[in-house]
């Protein structure tokens, strides 16, 4: 019985083929009504299909529909069209502008595209053509401003450094706040690897960096847990789905684009110096000084320095900026695609030069991509694509104290940095303290050399088994090892004895997914269409780290792991996780103006124990068009959905937290320490103790659930369009290592505790003010605001640091109460009219918030321990970009803003205590107050009125753990500037090129921020969940050059 | 019908998975650390932790405060002026003693008696005891009898100090003396493993190991012996009597670090090899007191790479002379050619002059002249010094080999020379200074700190406040003195 039915299933696969074969190729061009230009990008949709194409860059494009289909051709900024197409072979379209459709297809998860119109929850589509050729090699980078929901920082201007980026908020106290990255349904690393403790190391990249910009055809961000609940736990953080170039719509003609630029780089955004005072303290001279408070140039003309020499007393304006260099970036890329929607291939070349501002930085990233797919006769649809990856980069360590960065804001206005020499024949660096390393030596001498090699790619099958129904399978595969060689010669700041370090990472991760999707239309009544959607995915992710430390070297300046004595450092770390989720979606659309989606997931984790491995998680959305309901026909309210969508997403454990373990014994810090094995004596002692965590066999996933409303209208023909999402997320459940009393013997315990909860509102308004002749002006306003609340933690625990290197006595934490990722440290002591039992009560309120200053001295009085003094979080961000198009001109002009928010500065600090900072030269012959009151002996208060000295004042403001080092962040920057020009077809006739197009394109070009003296946009721990520290790293850079796009 | 069940087919893959996960996801078991261990590597990481308790930031702290040391920059320079509150020692605390030393105690304590390896458990208790005494030394009242039990206690209960060395029946705590007396009693019983070359202190001698143990409950009982007198005349009787304690430097309890980096002693590292190594100088008045004492052990406590001891005085707040490189600094006494140290925590000294201390104060047997000088002979043995040049030294100072004068004159005399025996070991100098006021103190230039006066205590580290409702908040600030310093 069996044995008949499977041969009749086989048997009505063969029937299928004649009538898959029936379809017929259609193609045509679409051109505006305004010069009958051609229009590319333009969808190309067969109603009632999930079929789609878009016209390629000479507004051609080809599809397989069935008979009697009908085309829908939509396209922003114009009216859409439907046009039936019989059986003509040929249709071209000429859109009218005007109306603009709000209505564009995007992609989903799981690859899925979709109608906007039908979706019940926010994404946001970024084409490709917003973030090529924009001065930066970074993906993320040129996305800042561009969404609403997202939150983007750099952590510098040095080559390769790594981006944060946070969907709707911080979801999950200790694990990967990150969005999942999906590059052509390949699930993509976008891991940091560190070699370096993350307080002073080298700033490492993510790996999205390995992604070339120019190959991407869009970006679809899907922010919140509803809509990318079919990825799964991965995704609580949202996702971000790249889709690259493909020939699918090159109508079977081959394209060659060439793309060149030529950036440069230069620092911008350090803080203004004063240039009247120099070396010393107290107004005196000292030659071994890292403070300004010495005398005025004006009074003292030659000194004798650090080694016995005259040298004349000035200053040196530019001693600062002069230790970095103009950086280049370079880009070149050649995109061969060709083909149709039933055949094509693509395959890409790029490189990527760039020689950071700091020297001997750099990054050179090469990228090979090879991909196409085939539908065969028997209707199976075969695709694939290949990238191989190959990034090298170098930099060179950051941090506080012993290095560049920890120096360069301890020099005194009158050191000539650039010009001293700044290291001896033994390659000893000449520095004028004698314990610290000049910042040039440390430049020239210590380095993290870094080699990348990926590979990711995909496979898919396909077949339309009835015309309704459609089964796939996945394989997607994305695997990289990073080689990394750390030098730190003898006499390095870190490492005097010196050390050089292999340090090898490998990573892979594989997914196979089933998808099986099936779609029939006017079921149970008419005008009610549905799609079933179900899937399978098995995942691997395998991690491993590698590393030989090689410490206190033999030989000067051999760099070799076996010139090291000691390799007590050494080990290897291994993660391996596995996953296997079965998912599924439904999808009904009610005469296209009324949807309902419902879809679950249910995975089985490795890392969970067996009897909580398990677990569902379902989502529901629904997505209503009211102007289409009732047939709302007004030009000036053109079209209106409303939406909403209630999601839960789970999510498990990191690797290996159920058990408690044994680790190596290691004691001490940066300031002694001592590892095990010990070598005593010739002998090796081996040498374990307890870790410090409590491992906990009862863990659950946790959870986050989310709510989210929203509405589109379009006004004026949608020349004016606003889209507007409220969601309020709670993630529950949370895994986390709850800090115990120390004197339990541990340090934290994993639990499940705590919730979370963000609450947020973005908007995203589109706009074409002006649209005059041949000129246009559309504008996108991107605005965010998202509150960010740690609602509790665990029971008696108010607070907890998060996971993560930190400074004693600096902790990024998360606290009741307060945002996610606070500082906690000593604050000012401040009046209080609230609490009378406190020792600086003011009754009469009158006092209430100053600060408390020490009737004798005049400083501050003793500071308040364990209080958050610094939120990383902003109020709000906004961005407005602006595109300003006329004939071939295009222009480009992006502002954002960051309206609060705070940054922890040690580098401000250090340069307002050491008098190096340009309001610390002003007056500077003038005594100072402190601000706040000084407590009576009656217990009431006064105002402060005792003097103190400008050195003394500057001081007592605050150095590195105190609330002085804390900034408001705000910051206004002028990020983007892009002019290009097209030349006119006229012009190309009888060249071989298809177009010409050359532009100019600026990045960072102007920021204004009030309250910061330098660039606020910095963040020394790079991507993950400690944000807002700028412990001494690198600064920001200002890019400007020109770029040139031929096509063949 | 028949393109139903067809279709049904299609999702046999999807349900394959389901069947096949249990071993597909059964890899949670991790590659990287061990998850059983034996006693023998526990030992040494948790004798480690104690002597880099001993000789890393506590000893900086104390040896400053107690004028051995001087700051010239960073913490030390801050400790010289008596700032000190709970931003410090959360590593000491914490990485070092709680869930250092400590807890690994505990932990092989529970393996050893599960195995029967008695000779592990005797050990761990014994220096158990010992490191918790450094605890409650320099924080007073501490977790002690809820400590050290995981999520039993996740915030421990606070013990007094006084129910720490005296035990509290009510309480179910068991004295620092009871424990020591256990691990004594431990040893004597038949042990399935015998520890070797893991025991870094000892080599696996349980004989040294009793008398050690023997030597820590007179420590005890001189540390108590202000406050509680009778108790400590007990324990003196009960160790003479049991005649089992070190009384050779042989038998000193040392810890011996490695010469090569990542195996080295903290206080080597910290001066010779870290980025700080100019935050640490010898203080002006120490050397002033060894001038003064004419004390030949002078040249091997400290360094002197060029005319002169280079030092600063304690406090001092100018230009610091350079070179840094002829700065005095610790010499091979105390850190060993190369940072082998070794960290001294009972010595024959410290029993001589510590029994020589009793004598006078408790009555207690032995010739208080006698010890005296035992102890002075043993440290400039130790010291390197001949019998010959010892006799010599002795000789030729009389004001310094003689007791004389009143009883408490007498006593600031021993413990003076208990004060430059255990240079490089700043907490016991600054037990026996809180305990018996010796040697004076001038306070340091620029005294600062919460009233100016020197830190008698340190301030319960901000974690554990945040952490541990049970702690007092606010904390206790460095000028309120712990149980046993009475004055």
């Amino acid at each position: 019985m069996r044995k008949i039915l499977l041969g009749s299933w086989l048997l009505s696969l063969l029937f299928c083929l004649p009538v898959l074969a029936q379809d017929v190729a259609v193609s045509g061009r679409v051109t505006s009504s305004d010069d009958g230009s051609t229009l590319p990008g333009v969808s190309v949709q067969v109603k009632g299909t999930t079929r789609g194409a878009i016209t390629d860059a000479n507004g051609n494009y080809q599809i397989n529909v069935e008979p009697n289909a009908r085309l829908v051709f939509s396209f922003i900024g114009y009216a859409g069209q439907e046009v039936a197409v019989g059986n003509k072979k040929a249709v071209n379209v000429v859109l009218v502008p005007g109306s603009q459709s709000l209505d564009e297809i995007v992609v989903t998860a799981q690859g899925i595209e979709r109608d906007k119109r039908s979706l019940g929850y926010a994404t946001q589509e970024i084409g490709g053509d917003k973030l090529s050729q924009r001065s930066t090699p970074d993906v993320l980078s040129a996305l800042q401003g561009k969404t609403a929901g997202l939150s983007i920082t750099g952590s510098s201007g040095a080559p390769g450094a790594s981006t944060n980026i946070n969907i709707r908020g911080i979801t999950s106290f200790n694990g990967s706040n990150q969005p999942l990255i999906v590059v052509d349904g390949i699930i993509f690393s976008n891991d940091v690897n560190a070699t370096q403790n993350t307080l002073f190391g080298t700033q490492p990249s993510n790996r999205l960096a390995d992604i070339n910009p120019e190959t991407i055809e869009s970006i679809n961000i899907l922010k919140g847990p509803a809509a990318a609940v079919l990825y799964g736990s991965r995704a609580s953080a949202g996702a971000i789905v790249i889709t690259t170039k493909s020939g699918r719509n090159n109508n079977n003609k081959t394209e060659v684009t060439v793309n060149s630029s030529y950036n440069v780089q230069n620092v911008y955004g350090i803080p203004t110096f004063q240039n009247t005072y120099g070396q010393g303290a107290n107004n005196l001279f000292t030659p071994t000084s890292n403070n300004s408070w010495g005398p005025a140039f004006s009074d003292v003309t030659s000194v004798t320095n650090f080694q016995g020499n005259t040298v004349p007393y000035k200053a040196y304006p530019n001693n600062v900026r002069d230790f970095y260099r103009q950086g280049t970036l370079i880009q070149n890329s050649v995109n061969i695609a060709s083909g149709d929607a039933n055949r094509n291939y693509v395959i890409a070349l790029g490189n990527t030069l760039q020689n950071g501002i700091i020297q001997n930085s750099k990054f050179n990233r090469t990228n090979v991509q090879i991909g196409g797919e085939s539908k065969l006769q028997n209707g199976l649809k075969v695709s694939g694509t290949g990238t191989y990856v190959q990034t090298v980069s170098k930099g060179i360590p950051g941090g506080n104290g012993a290095s560049a960065f920890g120096q360069i804001t301890r020099i005194p206005r009158s050191y000539d940095l650039a010009n001293e020499p700044y290291q001896d024949l033994n390659g000893k660096s000449i520095y004028f303290t004698p314990s610290t390393n000049n910042p040039q030596w440390a430049a020239n001498n210590e380095f993290l050399d870094s080699q990348i090699d990926r590979f990711f790619g995909n496979f898919q099958l396909s077949y339309d088994v009835a015309p309704w129904l459609n089964v796939a399978y996945r394989v997607t595969g994305d695997t990289y090892s990073d080689r990394r060689k750390l030098t730190l010669p003898i006499g390095s700041g870190r490492s005097p004895l010196g050390q050089v370090q292999q340090d090898n990472f490998f990573r892979n991760e594989l997914n196979g997914d089933l998808l099986i999707t099936a779609r029939k239309d006017n079921i149970f009544m008419k005008g009610l269409n549905a799609n079933l959607l179900l899937g399978n995915n098995i995942n691997q992710r395998k991690n491993q780290e590698a590393y030989v430390d090689a410490a206190s070297l033999t030989i000067p300046g051999f760099y070799n792991v076996s010139n090291g004595t000691v390799f007590t450092g050494s080990g290897e770390n291994t993660t391996l996780r596995r996953l296997v989720g079965y998912y599924g979606q439904l999808s009904l659309n009610y005469n296209n103006y009324l949807f309902l989606e419902l879809s679950g997931r249910a995975d089985q984790s490795s890392t969970l124990p067996a009897a909580n491995s398990t677990y569902f998680y379902p989502s529901a959305s629904v997505s209503f068009v009211p102007t289409d309901a009732f047939k709302i026909n007004s030009d000036v309210l053109s079209y209106v959905k409303v939406r909403a969508s209630a999601a839960r997403v789970g999510r498990d454990a990191d690797p290996y937290l159920l058990n408690s373990v044994y680790v190596q014994s290691t004691y001490g810090n940066n300031l002694a320490s001592i590892n095990f094995p010990l070598s005593i004596g010739g002998a090796s002692i081996p040498g374990f103790g307890i870790s410090n965590r409590i491992g906990n066999n009862n863990l659950t996933p946790e959870f986050v659930t989310s709510y989210e409303a929203g509405i589109n209208v379009g006004f004026l023909k949608n020349r004016l369009s606003i889209d507007a999402t409220y969601f309020d997320s709670r993630s529950t459940n949370q895994i986390f290592n709850v800090a115990i009393s120390n004197s339990s013997g541990y340090n934290t315990r994993t639990t499940n505790v705590g919730e979370l909860r963000n609450r947020g509102v973005e908007v995203v308004l589109n706009a074409t003010p002006v649209r005059v002749g041949g000129f246009k002006w559309d504008m996108t306003l991107n605005y965010t605001l998202i509150r960010n609340n740690v609602v509790s933690i665990a029971p008696g625990v108010k607070s907890a640091t998060i996971t993560g290197n930190s400074f004693i006595g600096i902790a990024p934490s998360i606290s009741e109460g307060s945002p996610y990722g606070v500082v906690i440290s000593t604050a000012n002591s401040r009046v209080q009219s609230t609490d009378a039992t406190a020792q600086y009560y003011d009754a009469t309120g009158q006092f209430a918030g100053q600060y408390v200053v020490n009737g004798i001295t005049g400083a501050f009085a003793p500071g308040v321990p364990n209080s958050v003094i610094s939120n990383p979080q902003a109020n709000y961000t906004a961005g407005l970009n602006n595109t300003f198009s006329y004939k071939g001109f295009s222009l480009n002009v992006l502002v954002d803003t960051r309206q609060g928010g705070q940054l922890f500065s040690f580098s401000a600090a250090d340069v307002r205590s050491n008098g190096s900072m340009y309001v610390t030269g002003i007056d500077r012959d003038q005594p100072r107050i402190l601000p706040g009151v000084i407590l009576n002996s009656d217990g009431t208060f006064r105002p402060n009125n005792i003097q103190l000295p400008a050195q003394t004042y500057w001081g007592a403001l605050g150095g590195l753990a105190s609330e002085g080092a804390v900034f408001d962040a705000t910051v206004y920057r002028l990020r983007e500037v892009a002019l290009n020009y097209t030349l006119p077809k006229s012009v190309l006739g009888k060249t071989p090129f298809g177009s010409i197009s050359v532009g100019v394109s600026g990045r960072n070009l102007l920021f204004y921020a009030p309250y910061f003296p330098a660039d606020p946009e910095i963040n020394t721990q790079g991507a993950g969940n400690i944000q807002g520290l700028d412990l001494n790293g690198p600064p920001n850079t200002r890019n400007f050059g020109g770029n040139v796009r031929l096509t063949f | 019908m028949k393109s139903i069940v067809s279709k049904s087919y299609l999702l046999i893959p999807f349900f394959l998975g389901l069947g096949a996960c249990s071993n597909y996801l059964d890899v949670n078991v991790t590659p990287n650390n061990p998850t059983s261990v034996t006693p023998a590597v526990l030992l040494p990481g948790a004798q480690a932790g104690m002597a880099f308790a001993n000789a890393n930031e506590l000893n900086r702290f104390t040896s400053v405060l107690t004028q051995q040391l001087a700051g010239a920059a960073n913490s030390p320079a801050t400790y010289d002026v008596y700032q000190t509150n709970g931003a410090d020692f959360g590593n000491q605390w914490s990485g070092e003693i709680y869930n250092g030393a400590l807890i690994n105690y505990q932990k092989l304590i529970q393996l050893a008696d599960a195995n029967n390896a008695k000779a592990y458990s005797g050990i761990a208790k014994i220096l158990k005891a010992y490191t918790f005494s450094i605890a409650t030394d320099v924080w007073g009242d501490v977790p002690y009898s809820q400590a050290l039990q995981g999520e039993a206690f996740t915030a421990p209960r606070l013990d007094k100090q006084e129910d720490i060395y005296k035990g509290n029946a009510t309480l179910s705590i068991q004295s620092l003396f009871d424990l020591v007396r256990e691990g004594i009693k431990d040893l004597d019983a038949t042990s399935s493993v015998m520890p070797g070359a893991d025991d870094i202190i000892f080599k696996g001698d349980l004989n040294k190991w009793k008398q050690a143990g023997n030597t820590i409950l007179l420590k005890f009982a001189m540390t108590i012996s202000r406050k509680e007198p009778a108790l400590a005349t007990t324990v003196i009787n009960e160790v003479l009597t049991g005649n089992n304690y070190i009384k050779t430097n042989a038998g000193d309890m040392n810890f011996t670090f490695g010469a090569s980096v990542g195996s080295q002693d903290p206080r080597y590292t910290y001066v010779y090899v870290s980025t700080f190594l100019n935050d640490l100088i010898m203080s002006t008045r120490y050397l002033n007191l060894l001038t003064s004492l004419n004390d030949p052990r002078l040249p091997i406590f400290f360094t002197k790479p060029g005319a002169n001891y280079v030092t600063i005085d304690n406090g001092f707040r100018g230009t610091l002379p350079t070179p840094t490189a002829n700065w005095s600094r610790y010499n091979k006494y105390v850190v060993g050619n190369a940072g082998e140290g070794p960290v001294r925590f009972i010595t024959n000294f410290q029993r001589a002059f510590a029994l020589a201390e009793a004598a006078l104060r408790l009555g207690t047997p032995g010739d208080p002249q006698v010890l005296y000088t035992e102890g002075i002979t043993a440290s400039m043995t130790l010291a390197g010094l001949t019998p010959a040049q010892i006799t010599a030294y002795l000789t030729a100072n009389p004001t310094v080999a003689t007791l004389t004068g009143t009883n408490e004159q007498k006593i600031a005399q021993i413990i003076t020379q208990k004060y430059v025996a255990f240079t490089g070991n700043g907490l016991e100098l600054w037990n026996n200074y809180r305990r018996t006021g010796y040697p004076a103190v001038q306070l340091s230039q620029n005294a600062g700190g919460i009233d100016g006066t020197l830190p008698v205590r340190a301030v319960y580290i901000n974690d554990e406040l945040q952490r541990n409702p049970n702690f007092p908040n606010p904390a206790p600030q460095s000028n309120v003195r712990v149980w046993w310093d009475i004055d």
